[in-house]
């Protein structure tokens, strides 16, 4: 069988670096094909000169056996090559039909001008959503669908426009375990029209769940491309990161005891929005405490709520006993409470901000006065302050003065840890800590918690995947609805468990 | 594996860092050109200077407004209210420095933070706040001074702000210099400084790392108003009176200082030096073109096209476009 497409010894230098060293890639009719590496490996470049975006130092690209040096978007897009982003790209402002269409609205003719087919369109967007299983009027506003619901309607695009191949960059990465069933669904029939999928994913269980074959990008190089039915999780593990990270990975948390003094306390929180009501729980000096839950069931809202960055109803927040106020971010971060947010980009990084001034505003903030209003700059505690961190944190960078916003994911997510750490907090609230980050990362991060804790530090992760809070906490909770719904000691929880806990108040009646 | 750094790579470096020192070399170099005689020489250089010292005070206080990716409108408006105030209440017998501390500083500062604190009530734009505000102080301008000049002055005023410091620096030079060393230093070295680059860069993540968005939005628009407040007091001491329409179309002027300054209209960019030279670049433009003998018309159309000139070649060689 021939290739759709067949990436040959591709090439890629940056001022300073390659990118990607000779590396090949194919594509067959009807595989789903995962690129898997850490951050940084060289996928999203290797997908970039797939989409025309960038041009290769060396290497060709053929289609259907035809040579290309390099691919214009326009030639790759008529390819029938169509990538989807992790940042989904559909135009929140239009109704679906529309966002669909644009750029190729069809037309007919009226007295001899063309005009806008809405009814040719409506009907075709009808039929597109009915094919990924969207079950909306195809005037719905994008801005009004879930994540999972645009990126159906950008898988829809993809087909409107007859792609073949369909590149989709951490699909799951937003999703419900139910919204990847039904993702997983399509992929399935796209698979089974002859298209083909190539899923970039850090999730090792969905890769061999749902691909054929896997490619393992490393630093640039290609590590190998393997037949999925062959390969377990802990090879790819091990293809990605060498064996020694594999082991640290899977460790289970043992033998820790945390201390039996409360850290913090919190009492009756209710936000004034209405996200939580009534939510309370105690965290223990030195320990691990997880919160799970399905998205959106309040667990960020309430950790929200404990830091001051949205305002409270009611809700007593204490401290080693001592009940503390906390009104705005501001003086949390004064007690002694950080918080590691979920979205990096729209509430972590100051991308206008160089490493140094990031790592360094947690203290900062810490040692203002006036509300964060008064006190100078020590320049020279500055860079030291970053310099530590940088090197605690490991953060590989060039140049501490450079750009954070230059950083991978991973690297940027140091930082923001480490300017927490800066502040030699009390307790750390991280939520979704190692969303979108490469498994070496993620053991780094575990490694952090974990001695964290046993320096004394109270530590809280809110994370939607229950195997890195089965590994790192020493007690979970799980929410839904805004409010507790059970409590496991690690040593009685399960994966199912959680699940069911989190998702018992929805089996009878609604449909999840 | 480094790869040479091409000309065009060292251009954008060089254009990053030094855009508006470049510019205004590049202006002074043309018109030393076309009027060698007149524009050439030690007296025009300060008086080009003095007549940019208002449009420097209203720029470094309107750039603040700009970091927050906002604008302030009501530089030129209260320059007028802050000044007819200021001298109406000399006019009533107030000692001069008195009046101006309360006319020009307190009442600039207090009309500034009066924005600020609409802004964060009613969570809009400043442009439309600033829109509003800007009438109505202009309105309350004509109020105030029944739409006449307000002259009769005590001279000590004018002789002292109007004058020479030490009988040689032009007194709105020393204030302009002054104010913009003060706003270096606050924006280099302070912490409420530095937070309001980031605060202008990424409000959420800023109210995240523990920064207090309002209260900075009410700061920076009070040193605005503040700045607004002292350019209204050199106006009325270069003038010898209170003009009821002074200001006018001088927000734009504000603007166009911190464009060409390089700061970002997106918000969290942007240099308070830089700003001075962009405000002394729009003093050179308009005293240049007099010594040309250009009408008056024209300075408006060359000191348009500059702006979008300079913005044009930040967009395709400033810091930015590398991203």
């Amino acid at each position: 069988m021939q290739p759709i497409v067949e990436m040959r010894d591709i090439t890629k230098r940056f001022p300073g670096v390659v990118a990607l060293n000779r590396i090949n890639f194919q594509v067959f009719p009807g595989e789903v094909h995962a690129l898997l590496g850490e951050n940084g490996a060289g996928k999203s470049t290797l997908m970039k000169i797939l989409s025309g975006a960038y041009e290769p130092t060396s290497g060709h690209i053929v289609i259907d056996g035809t040579n290309h040096d390099r691919l214009t978007t326009r030639e790759s897009s008529q390819a029938g090559i169509s990538i989807i982003y992790q940042e989904l790209s559909v135009i929140e402002q239009l109704p679906i039909m529309e966002s669909i269409f644009v750029g190729n609205l069809r037309t007919r003719s009226l007295l001899g001008i063309p005009v806008v087919d809405r009814d040719a369109m409506y009907k075709r967007t009808q039929e597109l959503l009915a094919k990924v299983g969207l079950k909306r009027s195809p005037d719905t506003l994008v801005r009004d669908l879930s994540i999972s619901e645009k990126q159906l309607v950008e898988i829809a695009r993809a087909i409107a426009f007859s792609a073949r191949v369909i590149v989709m960059d951490e699909p799951t990465s937003s999703l419900t375990d139910e919204e990847v069933r039904q993702l997983f669904a399509i992929i399935e029939q796209l698979k089974a029209e002859g298209r083909a999928v190539v899923y970039i994913s850090h999730k090792l269980k969905e890769i061999t769940a749902i691909c054929d074959r896997v490619t393992v990008l490393k630093d640039g190089e290609a590590v190998g491309t393997r037949d999925v039915a062959n390969v377990s999780v802990d090879d790819l593990v091990a293809m990605m990161v060498g064996r020694e990270l594999q082991a640290k990975y899977n460790e289970k948390r043992k033998g820790h005891v945390p201390s039996t003094t409360p850290i913090l306390e919190v009492e009756g929180m209710t936000r004034r929005d209405g996200y939580i009501k009534n939510a309370s729980f105690t965290l223990l000096e030195g320990e691990i405490l997880g919160f799970s839950g399905l998205v959106g069931s309040g667990r960020s809202e309430l950790m929200e709520a404990v830091y001051g960055a949205a305002p409270r109803k009611s809700g007593v927040v204490r401290l080693h006993g001592e009940p503390v106020k906390i009104r705005r971010p501001y003086d949390a971060i004064k007690a002694g409470i950080c918080m590691l947010t979920e979205d990096r980009r729209y509430s972590g990084i100051l991308a206008n901000f160089s490493i140094r001034r990031n790592l360094a505003i947690g203290e900062q903030m810490k040692s203002s006065f006036l509300g964060g209003l008064g006190g100078l700059i020590d320049f020279r505690a500055e860079l030291a302050i970053a310099q530590d961190q940088a090197v605690a944190m490991q953060v590989k960078m060039r140049d501490i003065e450079q750009s954070i916003a230059e950083l991978s994911g991973g690297n940027q997510q140091k930082v923001l840890l480490g300017r927490q750490l800066a502040t030699n907090a009390k307790v750390i609230m991280f939520d979704e800590p190692t969303k979108g980050i490469d498994i070496g990362t993620k053991a780094e991060f575990y490694a952090i918690m974990r001695r964290l804790a046993e320096s004394g530090v109270g530590v809280i992760v809110v994370s939607s995947e229950m195997p890195e809070l089965l590994a790192v906490c020493d007690r979970i909770i799980v929410f839904a609805d805004g409010a507790q719904r059970a409590e496991f000691s690690i040593e009685e929880a399960t994966e199912e468990k959680l699940v069911r806990a989190a998702t018992h108040h929805v089996s009878e009646g609604e449909e999840l | 594996m480094t790869e040479k750094t091409t000309a065009a790579e060292r251009f954008q470096a060089l254009w990053s860092r030094y855009s508006t020192f470049i510019i205004l070399v590049l202006i002074l170099a043309v018109f030393s050109t076309l009027a060698p005689g007149s524009f050439l020489s030690g007296n025009n250089f300060m008086r080009i200077f003095e007549q940019s010292s208002i449009t420097i005070l209203l720029a470094v206080g309107e750039f603040f407004a700009i970091l927050l990716a906002g604008i302030d409108l009501s530089v030129g408006s209260v320059m007028a209210l802050t000044g007819v105030v200021a001298a109406k209440l000399m006019v009533l017998g107030l000692p001069w420095p008195i009046a101006l501390l309360l006319g020009c500083v307190l009442l600039g500062a207090a009309i500034g933070a009066l924005n600020g604190w609409l802004i964060n009530l009613t969570n809009l734009p400043p442009f439309v706040i600033t829109l509003g505000t800007m009438a109505i102080f202009r309105g309350l301008t004509y109020v105030v001074s029944d739409a006449r000049a307000v002259s009769g002055l005590p001279p000590e005023f004018g002789q002292v702000i109007g004058g020479r410091a030490f009988g040689l620096v032009a007194m709105p030079i020393v204030i302009a210099l002054l104010v913009s060393a003060i706003l270096v230093f606050f924006t280099v070295k302070t912490k409420p400084g530095r937070n309001l680059f980031a605060v202008g860069g990424n409000p959420q993540a800023a109210w995240f790392a523990g920064i207090n968005i309002k209260s900075h939005t009410l700061l920076a628009f009070t040193i605005s108003g503040l700045a607004a407040g002292l350019a209204g007091m050199v106006n009325v001491a270069r003038l010898g009176a209170a003009e009821p329409n002074a200001g006018t179309g001088y927000e734009l002027f504000a603007i166009a200082a911190v464009i060409i300054g390089g700061t970002s209209f997106f918000g969290g960019e942007g240099k308070v030096i830089k700003v001075v030279i962009g405000g002394l670049i729009i003093g050179t433009i308009n005293n240049g073109l007099n010594m040309v003998g250009v009408s008056a018309y024209y300075q408006q159309v060359a000191m348009g096209a500059l702006i979008v000139l300079a913005v044009t070649l930040d967009r395709f060689f400033g810091a930015r476009s590398k991203r």
